[in-house]
């Protein structure tokens, strides 16, 4: 039988512009291919600007993670320039980074990944009485009345009456895989909702810190928020009890109403524990040093650093980032004299070559390049990043909270670990995740407030601020697990500007398109992995698989190498 | 006779289907529509246009596109609070296309937009966010297989407003920070046949996103615009007018470092590098994420990210003015000044003192040979007149 | 234009004499083999020092706003230090921009010294008097440098150039002074300052910027004053505060 070429572009409710394009027989996916369609040359802006502001340069990489890159950049700045943050800082930009991931990951699962899930439309067939029982079971939330759904649903209904869908329109409403009861459906309609009004909410804390949300402020050498508790224009009392206010609801949202419906919803797709599963190796560069420690430190991260290679998950293989190459056989770049097995990032070249078709296009599959991500390959393997890694990582390393959470999962969906290594796994792992750091937030409020009370109040190192105290050439690294997946950033300083800035992205890794010797990147690999394709006029089932992933596309793209190469090879055209 | 609480209108039907089912027939309505023109003092040419619009009372139609960006615009315009988002996307807007919320992906996502776009041919509202990138005709970001200078040019025809929502459809934001590798641009360099509202900022505040489009939808028109095509009801001041520092500004009271006994308690940001000065922004006032603070309240200095090309004339960030190009950072202009001035005094001196040795030797020469120079002294340049005028 | 000794002594002190009644000055004293010429008249002298006193004031206030070199208050927003530079700031400029206002007038109301055209070495001579005046101060055969009783070419052009910047800072000024009222009529009249300049950060570059020429001119300027006045014995050092200066009466001057 002849395979169908399936093109899925744009992919919808991710960051930035994906495109997928397959080939599907008798109802699986047989191959498949990932093309980042978005180019826009960050790290070539950067040369020359002071390292200073290179958070903010960076930042802009992404609005969805918008800390990450911030955060990562001021390390590699820190790094490169030796400037120890006091712990303050490290404490308050983990509260910054666990209230962004915990806020991000419930934006994924409700707005970005549900509609995957739950059909909508089917709410209104619901049982609103029935849904509040069914709800009760599951968690005290105190929205779990038959009232509350009925309202929700009414509201439903007047909307979906309307006739005008609005961002509902042309869903794949009554597809068969679809397989949850109207009640479950209409549950996590109202939760959709709700978390909408919860997230502008909690994320206020980036706002305390940093100024806004999104693109909050950050400093190199620390955080701005200076603490006085005698003063009505800084952290004082008011503020922590705000702060205090915001991860307890971030927490109690997460627990009553995130993980139960994971729960309940992943009960009805079981079977996709079994698709899905792609490459077996997975990196994890690690995650919130202790406070009081240092982002170097990497014995202290609250998720620890490690790979584990072809889903063994009795042992961690220390990672060494001198084992990191990246390609171009198959991206939209050429490299000038590189062996084939790639380039060390510190080596990296960017010289777009497009050689894709002229746009309006129709396929690019049978293109040898075909995007404009590179692919990151670590030890000549591709590498899955994100929250599954991360608690593939922790949980082979022994960390009790995940051990006790995945455990939970398990049991309560029955399956073996093998469970994981599955579109349902990543999307599980993820909710695991969300759990532990909204919980272990409270430690870190816990600890900033013993740390004023005990005195100190340092929330900023100036001994390295004056650029005369720089080094004439300085070269750093700052890392960090992103939402995403792992993250580092690459700094080069020369008489106090930049001279070269380098970032290596979770998505860069996930959307990694082949490789010279043909290993497909870990979305190519997940949709040929037992994946089915009922309906190719509706492909819910990729947008399953890849949402699973957490696209963020604007991270992946960008250029490796600040030299200026670009700006000579662009031919400019009117 | 028709009895509004026996006879509801349903939620969602427009008021010509309400009418029907009522058992209004066209014709009784179309009179109705006349005595309504008559009352308001409406030429009866008019009848057939009031009619459509009170026939399509519906939630107007919001297209939204997203270029080449970041997401960050919808990440906060989801921050909105009010109207809430879901509020927004429910009940006072119907939002047709928007990549990051909707539900359909692909081919059914292109024809809902297409669908939307001939349904509501003229009258939607077009929200874009993110740049274009022309080099190399647009390849840099392609959706569908269509450049963005594509999608956007076929949304812009058939919109009754287009608002540029963030840095980058105000002016490329950071990709078209210097040297601008893919040629980014605003969107009012790609549409210029139809006014463009800048909602500037890098994102722009949640509520002035959801305001501008609620003062389009309530007031039917477009809200009055600075020179740079902001509404004025958020960038009609400086932020450095209104910021709750200011105070400490008039009294000299500034930061000098970051967490210093100044920033303690919390004083003026401008020697660290504020851009409130040269920023025209709402922050202080609509503040961010209901209204909890603002930057400035955060402790850190403004970066000026509702003008255009901050990214070039507001860095470095931490300093207040420009960096000077051609020049290391520590450059500045001050000291360049500095330089020059202490250059200038020293030259001046240096000729001074070659002048006062020339002077010597004349007057050396002066004396052994015409015997002085009577009541001026036998001036160097006496001398040289003299000899001047041989 | 360029009469000998005899004659153009005489025209010369015809018009001195008319000037200063016009003026209500004494006369001065005649010196041996010197006379006295008339060649500023007092709103240009009086422009001459208002304008270098606010520009002192606008300079160290001016430094001041753009790097506050001292602080005030330890408690709260007691003081009002930069409210009150920015008080004198504004001032000084009120003072500098009606300086220029009667100099603009003085270039046509003026004598031959102080009108439009002497602000420009135009005429083909002045150019190469203009390369002799340059060749004097680097000291290449200061004795063919040419004679001048009001500004020479090397002056024309440096203080058309003060006069120029003077005018550049006035515009920029206003420019950033209209930021605070974006409906007033500062912000409208010179919203092309901003957008020649690049925006706001342009403008408030350059205005501070062009604060160094002053700053560098001054020394120069008070130098080469002093020079003249030592080296030529004319009193030209106070002919900015008495109007006029002597000159020997056998010299013959470009622009007698």
């Amino acid at each position: 039988m002849a395979r169908t070429k399936v093109v899925v572009d744009p992919i919808t409710r991710i960051e930035g512009h994906l495109r997928i394009e397959v080939q599907a027989e008798n109802g699986m996916i047989a191959d498949a291919w990932a093309s980042s369609t978005q180019f826009r040359g960050i790290e070539i802006i950067m040369n020359g600007r002071d390292p200073r502001d290179a958070w903010a340069f960076t930042q802009r990489i992404c609005g969805v993670c918008t800390v990450v890159h911030a955060i990562a950049s001021c390390r590699a700045v820190e790094d490169a320039l030796d400037i120890t943050i006091p712990p303050n800082a490290t404490i308050i930009r983990n509260l910054v980074h666990g209230m962004q991931t915990v806020q991000d990951h419930v934006i994924h699962f409700y707005h970005l990944h549900a509609l995957d899930w739950v059909d909508v439309v089917s709410a209104l067939k619901a049982d609103p009485d029935r849904a509040g029982q069914i709800a009760r079971s599951l968690s005290p939330w105190p929205n779990n009345s038959g009232t509350y759904f009925k309202a929700v649903q009414e509201k439903l209904q007047k909307f979906v009456s309307s006739g005008q869908l609005g961002i509902f329109t042309n869903g794949y409403w009554g597809h068969p895989a679809y397989k949850l009861p109207p009640e479950v459906n209409l549950i996590a309609v109202a939760h959709y909702l709700e978390a909408l009004d919860w997230q502008r909410d909690v994320i206020r804390l980036h706002t305390i810190f940093g100024g806004k949300n999104p693109h909050p402020n950050f400093l190199v050498g620390g955080m701005a928020s200076a603490i006085n508790l005698d003063d009505t224009g800084t952290i004082n009392a008011e503020r922590l009890s705000d702060i205090k206010a915001l991860i307890d609801k971030a927490l109690v949202f997460v627990e009553q109403v995130y993980w139960p419906d994971l729960l309940a919803i992943a009960g009805f797709y079981k079977d996709w524990a079994s698709i899905g599963g792609g490459v077996p190796n997975y990196l994890a560069v690690g995650m919130f040093p202790a406070a009081g420690s240092d982002f170097r430190d990497i014995e202290h991260l609250y998720f620890p650093r490690g790979i584990i290679l072809d889903n063994d998950l009795t042992k961690v293989v220390p990672y060494d980032e001198q084992k990191v190459r990246e390609e171009v056989m198959h991206s939209w770049y050429e490299y000038q004299g590189a062996p084939a097995e790639g380039l060390h990032p510190y080596e990296g070249q960017t010289v777009p070559n497009y050689t894709g078709p002229k746009p309006p296009w129709t396929f690019i599959q049978d293109q040898e390049k075909y995007t404009w991500m590179k692919a990151p390959r670590y030890d000549g393997k591709p590498m899955e990043v994100g929250p599954l890694a991360r608690m593939l990582v922790a949980y082979a390393s022994g960390h009790e909270g995940v051990k006790a959470l995945v455990g939970e999962a398990l049991g309560k969906l029955q399956v073996g670990p093998a469970a994981l290594f599955s579109t349902l796994g990543r999307t599980a792992a993820r909710a695991i995740e969300t759990v532990l750091v909204a919980r272990k937030m409270e430690d870190w409020y816990d600890d900033l407030v013993g740390r004023i009370k005990n005195g100190d109040v340092a929330t900023f190192n100036d001994q390295k601020w004056d650029p005369s105290t720089w080094p004439a050439t300085a070269r750093g690294y700052g890392y960090l697990d992103a939402a995403r997946g792992a993250l580092g950033h690459w700094v080069e300083i020369q008489n106090g500007q930049i001279s070269r800035y380098q970032c290596v992205v979770p998505s860069t890794w996930n959307c990694s398109p082949r490789d010279a010797e043909g290993q497909k990147g870990p979305y190519e690999a997940s949709l040929v992995d037992n994946h089915p394709l009922v309906k190719p006029d509706q492909p819910i089932e990729i947008l399953r698989t890849i949402h699973s992933f957490d696209p963020c596309m604007a991270c992946g793209v960008h250029v490796l190498d600040a030299e200026g190469d670009l700006v000579t090879t662009v031919k400019v055209q009117g | 006779m028709y009895f509004p609480l026996t006879d509801p209108w349903e939620p969602g039907a427009t008021l010509g289907e309400h009418l029907h089912s009522r058992g209004v027939s066209r014709r009784d309505f179309l009179q109705f529509c006349g005595e309504m023109g008559a009352i308001l003092g409406l030429s009866s040419l008019l009848t057939p246009k009031l009619a459509k619009a009170l026939e399509q009372l519906q939630r107007p139609s919001v297209i939204w596109l997203s270029l080449q960006e970041c997401t960050g615009c919808t990440e906060s315009a989801l921050r909105t609070s009010h109207p809430t988002i879901g509020d927004l996307v429910l009940n006072l807007i119907s939002l047709d296309y928007q990549e990051n919320l909707q539900a359909a992906a692909g081919s059914a996502a292109e024809s809902a937009l297409q669908q939307a776009m001939k349904d509501h041919h003229g009258e939607y509202v077009l929200i874009v966010t993110g740049s274009v990138p022309l080099a190399e005709g647009g390849i840099y970001t392609t959706i569908g297989g269509r450049t963005a200078r594509d999608i956007l040019e076929e949304a812009a025809a058939g919109a009754a407003a287009v608002l540029a929502v963030g840095a980058c459809a105000h002016f490329g934001s950071v990709q078209a920070a210097a040297p601008n590798p893919t040629r980014a641009v605003g969107v009012d360099q790609i549409v210029k046949d139809k006014p463009v509202v800048n909602i500037a900022g890098c994102p722009p505040i949640a509520d002035t996103i959801t305001a501008t489009v609620v003062h389009y939808l309530t007031f039917g028109r477009l809200p009055d615009l600075d020179y740079d095509h902001r509404p004025l009801f958020a960038y009609g001041a400086r932020i450095h007018d209104q910021c709750s520092r200011r105070a400490n500004f008039d009294a000299g009271q500034f930061v000098k470092a970051f967490d210093d006994e100044a920033a303690r308690k919390a004083w003026c940001l401008y020697e660290v590098g504020c851009k409130g000065p040269a920023t025209f922004s709402p922050c202080p006032i609509f503040q961010w994420n209901g209204e909890t603070s603002w930057p400035i309240g955060a402790g850190h200095p403004c970066l000026g990210c509702t003008e255009r090309m901050f990214w070039d004339t507001m860095t470095p960030f931490y300093q207040r003015m420009p960096k000077v190009s051609g020049f290391g950072i520590e450059s500045t202009a001050d000291t360049i000044g500095a330089a020059l001035a202490v250059g200038a005094t020293a030259g001046v001196a240096a000729h001074a003192v070659v002048t006062g040795v020339n002077r010597m030797r004349h007057r050396k020469e002066g004396a052994s040979g015409s015997g002085g120079g009577g009541p001026d002294g036998g001036s160097a340049s006496h001398e040289e007149d003299r000899h001047g005028q041989d | 234009m360029n009469a000998g000794p005899g004659g153009g002594g005489a025209e010369a002190a015809s018009r001195e004499t008319r000037d200063r009644a016009a003026l209500g000055e004494r006369p001065r004293p005649a010196v041996h083999g010197y006379r006295w010429v008339y060649l500023w008249h007092w709103p240009i002298r009086a422009m001459h020092w208002l304008a270098f006193g606010s520009i002192v004031v606008l300079a160290l206030t001016g430094f001041y706003i753009g790097r506050p070199y001292f602080m005030t208050g330890t408690g709260n927003a007691t003081s009002y230090a930069m409210g009150w530079m920015r008080f004198l700031h504004f001032a000084a400029a009120g003072v500098f921009v009606a300086t220029g206002i009667v100099r603009l007038y003085w270039l046509f109301a003026g004598n031959k010294f102080e009108r439009l055209p002497a602000l420009f070495p135009l005429r083909g001579r002045d150019l190469g008097n203009l390369w002799r005046m340059v060749k004097k101060y680097l000291m290449i055969r200061p004795e063919r440098a040419p004679h001048y009783l009001g500004h020479n070419p090397l002056q024309q052009l440096s203080y058309t150039l003060v006069y120029l910047v003077g005018a550049f800072m006035v515009v920029t000024g206003f420019a950033l002074y209209g930021l605070s009222n974006p409906e007033g009529f500062f912000y409208d009249a010179f919203g092309w300052v901003r957008e020649l300049l690049g925006g706001a950060q342009g403008v408030r570059f350059w205005h501070h910027v062009m604060t160094w020429f002053f700053v560098i001119f001054f020394p120069i300027h008070v130098y080469l004053a002093i020079r003249a006045d030592v080296t030529e014995l004319d009193g030209s050092l106070s002919s900015i505060v008495s109007g006029g200066k002597f000159v020997r009466e056998d010299l013959e001057f470009e622009d007698e």
